[in-house]
């Protein structure tokens, strides 16, 4: 299956390469100021620190003096972008115009939204940002100063640093190229009048910027119309992001591989499979923090699933013991099949574990395996349908051969 | 409620009372709670069988009904009906399959017993949690829509529509009639002028039974025989539109032409003077066939066949037609010259060998070519082509009529899409058989006369035409009852955040999206109860009645005890 | 004088071989307990029903996986159990399950309820890195030496409610300095009784040691008086309340492993609650800006609104929250208060009724006022 590197759609030649003195952070939210003056946008979607402590909450604000506590890359995400915006416009759009920033895993998250109805994408910009990955939020909890220094360092080199998460160490989809349609799957689009199908509109490149400038890119028309209006000219070269930005994501996508296939080798087969969730507590935290699970009742929580003390207590008669609350191996392979070929690896079900379960990097092992298998890459194409729900007649055909094959080896047998 | 189950096992003749020891089964079921009575019949379907049934029922003042015996495809509805007379809930009943499923297909005889008891058991479980569902009528819809309104399509609405049966004729253009209404007119022994159409056309305007929709076009389609809903939108206006209910539909939409300009060969397009069958049609009915230039033509070359190569197969009526336009051009234009290139002659009917005679005593030369090439020279017309001989040959004429291949009409795929019909490897309806079944499809209900299924002339349209009439005035009767499916899905609203994945895998577009509740809903009439949405929906939300998951577990539990 | 059955042998030998003794004459088909699920010390609740599992019980283990009351009504939800089955749970735990009997979600019957006399449990974060392993001696000799231990949960730190009601058999473990040669069973009611014939051990008549009962009482609610200064939270202002939960998720996690939270759809998660664009732009014009997901507070207060009265400080929803939100010790102090207006204490008595479901014509008359 072809990789996304090579198929880009309209990727973006030229930029706006914009010097950040006072730093990445000042830089961008001068930017978003700006637009907020020129009246691009009436409204910001921003996580902003909470006055007086260490959290971050998303924030719709029209109050430019709020902006003076946003953050557009905290050093972690509490809330996931795309669960955020589908809350805020579940049931239809605000008449404003709206700009959104977010990591590029919480932008796939809301893409996949919007293609299962839980997001409108009216009135509103998305802008992507270049991201070093995210700090474990029960090591930033305890100790926040520590954690956030941790984390603004990595703009400088964008070096690996064993603080992040776990699945941040092994994201290579940190950039844009996760956010651009992929030439080869056009042939799968839906239409959609006046949508142009890449995920973001206005991309902020920072790798390779050393932590001195910022790259500006638009991404669809809809992202050169607001940067014409700001008079951002976007004739810079974008030279010095994309080198570095391919040369980093060649080097974690070959860690991914890696780290994903000893995980794999160490959870392999029935038993070791289980064993991971020998701790687990069946608290389907997990499952209410990620994006994607958008049930309002989860199937796994509903009643369906009860049954009476009796065939209970047979059960346990069989296994000679049965572990209650039930079901902990359905729930989280139920919820795989449910939502994994939309996922968009973005942890915050890690983060979320009470028992510290590696569940963001067990649903990665098959959530590569699966997409690849469809040539699917979720929140990269506003247009691309979820395999699920599109039926292509020419499609895994080699599972259809071996039942051919035997059907005709039966008739010539009983010929 | 105390509960009351009567289990009756069917001997079925040999067929099971032979392979499964039926007494053991009796004895084994007889302990178990609830079960009022456990008996064996030899026939339960025969007509004794079934007052016996009746008989249990009332006598025993059964509550459900569990019956051992053949597949539910044999007699499900048998018992089903035994239930209702006798005044049980038809749902309350279950019936377990232990001929095909155990009698026929075990042969060891204790295992048989063994499993036919298991499933048995599992059948008398399952039928605890059914719920009384109600049964619903429908009083079928007589009216028939019919899509196109050339000639099939007229002759259709004639022969339809009457008090009790009105019929709505849906036509893309403007006017009425079709290609035919573009003809000069028939084959001369045919009649040659077309008042006969005009007449039809008078005919179905004048009809109050039949709502005409010119400028108009189908745009959904769900339902099914009896009970169709349709939505037709204005040509003119896209926010006007028209839901009408029908029982039946006729597709009548027609043909249009191969465009010669897909073969550059012909000169279509790029040498004057070059025309098609229709426009050349169009001169004869003006009475004006001349030259770009004004003047009459000297020589006129008609070529058959253009692009049967290319679409795979013979058009049928363009070797007539072409006989009939060298036959007016000879009879309106003094001293023309008239040369028909062909590849075949297609002259099927009685009368047309005669006519072929008689047009080439006109002096109509006939040419049996191939690889015609036309290129423009000077003023005139150059036609270079090869014989059957291999013969090379070049031919100046001043005018050129090209027969192209008669191939499906625009937005044929469109509306097999929302018809849900197929399309044969040449784009046009599908019907179900060609000879033994040339005007159904295979959805109930949805017709095919005339062109749209294929080449042919206005006899065979015509004929077609009555044939889908035929079936519908015989089993769409006014008055007729449906029983609409009554194990449907539902959807629980609170559940719902309106992803609207079930709505994409629902075959008979049976749900729908309510924008403003923002849930989708399940339309009950047209729900056939197939149960993909059920499967789809992630956090189900939907149920499907009959089949929920309870009643489903628990007979799958007893079935692997 | 109360009877107990004494068996010569440690605390935890005692109870499991008591439990064995259940199993097998057949008194009882199956047995909740906590069972070891792999040797790197996680444990889970279990429904054992082999001597063979029974051996991996671990039923006094300081761990709440997850609220066993919650386990008992997923059990008995659609009915009671047809045949008897033992128990062994907390106080708290035991607490919940009647609480949710109350509410028709669980059944008591043909239950054997066994509960211990209780030194609360380790948060289960300390489960995640083995630590309980290295904890438990400390824990033990906390118990024998009558003191909090402090690495238990907050809420198990300031629990007053740890000699547990309804249970049929109550095993002593904190008033007892010699749990480690002897077992003691009290046997509340005449089904422990019953229940207890021919076990193995003695029956004797003793008393709790009510002295030792209440310096632990003592200590507790200092130690509460403590943490709630510590957490700002002893005079509860609309302010704090703030600040606590600003940085909460709205993920209801804590509502989900509460016990008493035992509603299908939640209304706080059904479409009542989600705002409207109206809503949003209501807000939006009225602050200059909008917390998203909105009603963060609102959750918190409604839920405990809906469920306080019922709260028994079991504290799995400090335990479950993601960013370390103290919403047990919260929680339990609004559930105490509205508990004491209403001179209602939950899982003590299945026969009081819950207060919102009963009404009194002499209540609150002040208010009415």
């Amino acid at each position: 299956m072809s990789t996304v590197q090579n198929e880009f759609f309209k990727k973006p030649k030229k930029g706006a390469v914009l010097h950040a003195e006072g730093g990445i952070h000042k830089a961008i939210l001068d930017f978003l100021r700006k637009s907020l003056e020129k009246k691009c946008f009436d409204a910001l979607f921003i996580p902003v620190k909470v006055h007086d402590t260490d959290s971050y909450v998303w924030v719709l604000l029209k109050d430019k003096s709020l902006l003076n506590e946003a953050n557009p890359l905290p050093p972690v995400i509490s809330v996931q972008g795309g669960r955020a915006l589908s809350t805020l416009t579940k049931h239809g759009e605000m008449n404003l115009q709206i700009a959104a920033i977010m990591r590029p895993c919480e932008i796939r998250a809301v893409i996949e939204l919007f293609k299962l109805k839980q997001v409108s994408l009216n009135n509103i910009t998305l802008i992507s940002i270049d991201c070093p990955g995210a700090m474990p939020l029960s090591d930033y909890i305890s100790n926040p100063k520590e954690m956030a220094k941790r984390f603004n360092n990595l703009f400088e080199t964008w070096e690996e640093n064993e603080s992040l998460r776990p699945i941040c160490i092994i994201c290579h989809r940190f950039s844009l190229s996760s956010l651009l349609p992929s030439i080869s799957r056009q042939s799968a689009s839906v239409e959609l009048e006046g949508i142009d199908s890449p995920a973001s509109d206005i991309h902020i490149g920072l790798v390779g910027g050393n932590g001195e400038k910022i790259f500006l890119m638009p991404v669809s028309s809809k992202g050169e119309e607001i940067l014409e209006k700001l008079e951002i000219a976007t004739e810079d070269s974008l030279e010095d992001w994309e080198i570095k930005e391919k040369e980093l994501r060649d080097k974690k996508e070959n860690k991914r591989k890696k780290i994903l296939q000893e995980l794999k080798a160490k959870i392999e087969g029935p038993k070791k499979f289980v064993a991971v969730f020998d701790q687990c507590i069946n608290c389907h935290n997990c499952m209410r923090v990620c994006p994607i699970c958008y049930c309002r009742q989860c199937y796994f929580d509903s009643k369906t699933l009860r049954l009476s003390p009796e065939v209970y207590l047979t059960r346990a008669k069989e296994r000679k013991s049965l572990r209650f609350p039930l079901d902990t191996l359905l729930f989280h392979l139920g919820r795989m099949s449910h939502m994994v070929l939309s996922c968009v690896s973005c942890g915050v079900c890690e983060d979320a574990c009470p028992m510290n379960i590696p569940i963001a990097q067990v649903f990665c092992i098959v959530a590569d395996q699966v997409q690849k298998s469809f040539g699917y890459v979720p929140g990269r194409d506003r247009r691309e349908p979820p395999p699920l729900r599109f039926f292509q007649e020419d499609e895994f055909q080699e599972v259809e051969m071996q039942y051919k094959k035997t059907i005709s080896r039966e008739e010539t047998q009983n010929a | 409620m105390s509960k009351k189950i009567g289990v009756y096992i069917c001997e079925c003749g040999p067929n099971i009372r032979d392979r499964i020891n039926i007494d053991e089964i009796l004895e084994n079921l007889s302990s178990i709670e609830d079960i009022k009575v456990v008996k064996k019949y030899p026939l339960l379907c025969s007509n004794e069988g079934k007052k016996f049934l009746a008989d249990e029922i009332k006598n025993e003042e059964l509550t459900h009904l569990v019956i051992a015996a053949c597949s539910p495809k044999e007699h499900e509805i048998t018992f089903m009906n035994v239930c209702e007379k006798a005044g049980l809930n038809p749902y309350l009943f279950q019936l377990v399959n232990i001929r095909e499923q155990c009698a026929w297909i075990i042969s060891n005889k204790e295992e048989a017993t063994r499993m036919a008891t298991k499933y048995i058991r599992a059948g008398i479980n399952r039928v605890l949690l059914h719920k009384p569902l109600q049964k619903k009528e429908l009083e079928c819809n007589p009216n028939v829509l019919i899509i196109g309104g050339g000639i099939a399509g007229i002759e259709a609405s004639l022969s339809l529509a009457s008090p009790e049966r009105k019929v709505y004729l849906v036509e893309k253009t403007s006017v009425l009639g079709g290609k035919v209404r573009k003809l000069s007119g028939l084959l001369p022994h045919q009649g040659m002028d077309l008042t006969f159409l005009q007449k039809k056309i008078k005919e179905v305007e004048n009809n109050e039974n039949i709502v005409v929709l010119t400028s108009s076009e189908v745009e959904n389609v769900r339902g099914f025989f009896g009970n169709f809903e349709i939505v037709i939108k204005s040509n003119r206006n896209d926010l006007e539109q028209k839901e009408i209910k029908v029982g039946a539909i006729i597709v009548a939409t027609g043909f249009s032409l191969f465009d010669p300009k897909e073969t550059p060969q012909y000169g279509y397009g790029t040498i004057e003077n070059v025309v098609n069958a229709l426009e050349f049609e169009e001169m004869i009915a003006s009475d004006k066939i001349l030259l770009k230039n004004g003047k009459p033509p000297k020589t006129v070359a008609l070529i058959h066949c253009v692009g049967r190569k290319e679409k795979g197969y013979c058009s049928k009526v363009c070797c007539l037609y072409s006989l009939k336009f060298a036959q007016f051009l000879k009879d309106k234009l003094s001293d023309v010259n008239v040369f028909e290139f062909y590849s075949d002659l297609c002259l099927p009917h009685k009368s047309d060998q005669d006519y072929f005679e008689e047009v080439k005593k006109k002096g109509v030369n006939f040419i049996k070519a191939n690889e015609i090439q036309i290129k423009k020279s000077n003023s005139n017309i150059n036609i270079e082509y090869k014989t059957i001989t291999e013969k090379k040959g070049s031919l100046s004429v001043d005018m050129v009529v090209l027969s192209p291949a008669i191939i499906p009409a625009e937005n044929t795929e469109k509306l097999a899409k929302i018809l849900n019909i197929p399309l044969d490897e040449t784009g046009f309806f599908k019907e179900i058989h060609e000879k033994l079944d040339p005007v159904s499809t295979p959805i109930e209900g949805i017709y095919i006369a005339g062109c749209a299924s294929g080449p042919k002339n206005i006899l065979e349209s015509v004929i077609q035409s009555q044939a889908a009439c035929g079936k519908i005035l015989s089993c769409l009767i006014p008055g007729k009852k449906l029983e609409p499916e009554v194990r449907v899905s539902e959807i629980v609203e609170e559940f719902c955040t309106g992803c609207q994945t079930c709505l994409s895998v629902c075959f008979y577009s049976a749900i729908s999206f309510d924008e403003f509740k923002g849930v989708s809903v399940v339309n009950e009439a047209i729900c056939r109860g197939c149960g993909n949405c059920v499967g789809s929906c992630p956090s189900g939300a939907i149920r499907l009645k009959h089949f929920t998951y309870p009643q489903l577990y628990r007979e799958v539990l007893e079935a692997l005890r | 004088m109360p009877k107990v059955l004494k068996i010569k042998k440690g605390v935890e030998e005692g109870i499991n071989d008591f439990l064995k003794f259940l199993l097998e004459s057949g008194k009882v088909k199956g047995i909740f307990t906590l069972k070891k699920t792999n040797e790197n010390g996680a444990v889970s609740y279990s429904l054992i029903t082999h001597l063979d599992e029974l051996k991996k019980a671990v039923p006094l283990f300081p761990l709440m996986p997850v609220n066993a009351g919650k386990v008992l009504s997923a059990f008995t939800l659609l009915e009671a159990t047809k045949d008897t089955v033992a128990a062994v749970l907390r106080p708290c735990e035991i607490r919940s399950f009647i609480e949710l009997v109350k509410r028709f979600q669980g059944s008591m019957e043909n239950f054997l309820l066994i509960s211990l006399t209780c030194g609360g449990v380790f948060p289960l974060k300390s489960a995640v890195n083995g630590e309980v392993k290295k904890l438990l001696p400390i824990y033990w000799e906390s118990i024998k030496k009558g003191n909090i231990s402090s690495n238990i949960r907050p809420t198990c730190q300031t629990c007053e409610h740890f000699i547990p009601y309804q249970a049929d058999m109550t095993i002593a473990i904190v008033e007892k300095k010699n749990t480690d040669k002897e077992c003691n069973i009290f046997l509340n009611t005449d089904k422990g009784e019953n229940f207890a014939k021919e076990a193995p051990g003695d029956i004797v008549f003793e008393e709790m040691d009510t002295n030792e009962i209440t310096e632990l009482k003592n200590k507790r609610k200092t130690q509460k008086k403590k943490l709630y200064e510590e957490l700002g939270i002893e005079k509860l202002e609309f302010k704090t309340l703030i600040k606590i939960f600003s940085a909460c998720l709205s993920c209801h996690a804590c509502s989900h492993a509460c016990p008493i939270c035992y509603c299908t759809l939640c209304d706080f998660e059904s479409k009542i609650f989600e705002y409207k664009p109206s809503s949003y732009n209501m807000e939006l014009n009225q602050k200059g800006g909008i917390r998203v997901p909105p009603g963060t507070l609102f959750f918190h207060i409604g839920r405990m609104v809906h469920m306080g009265v019922s709260c028994v400080g079991c504290g799995m929803c400090s335990d479950v929250c993601p960013v370390n939100i103290p919403v047990s010790m919260i929680f339990s102090m609004v559930g105490d208060s509205l508990q004491k207006m209403f001179e209602y204490l939950p899982g003590k008595d299945i026969e009081e009724s819950i207060p919102f479901g009963t009404f009194k014509t002499e209540e609150f008359a002040e208010i009415g006022e």
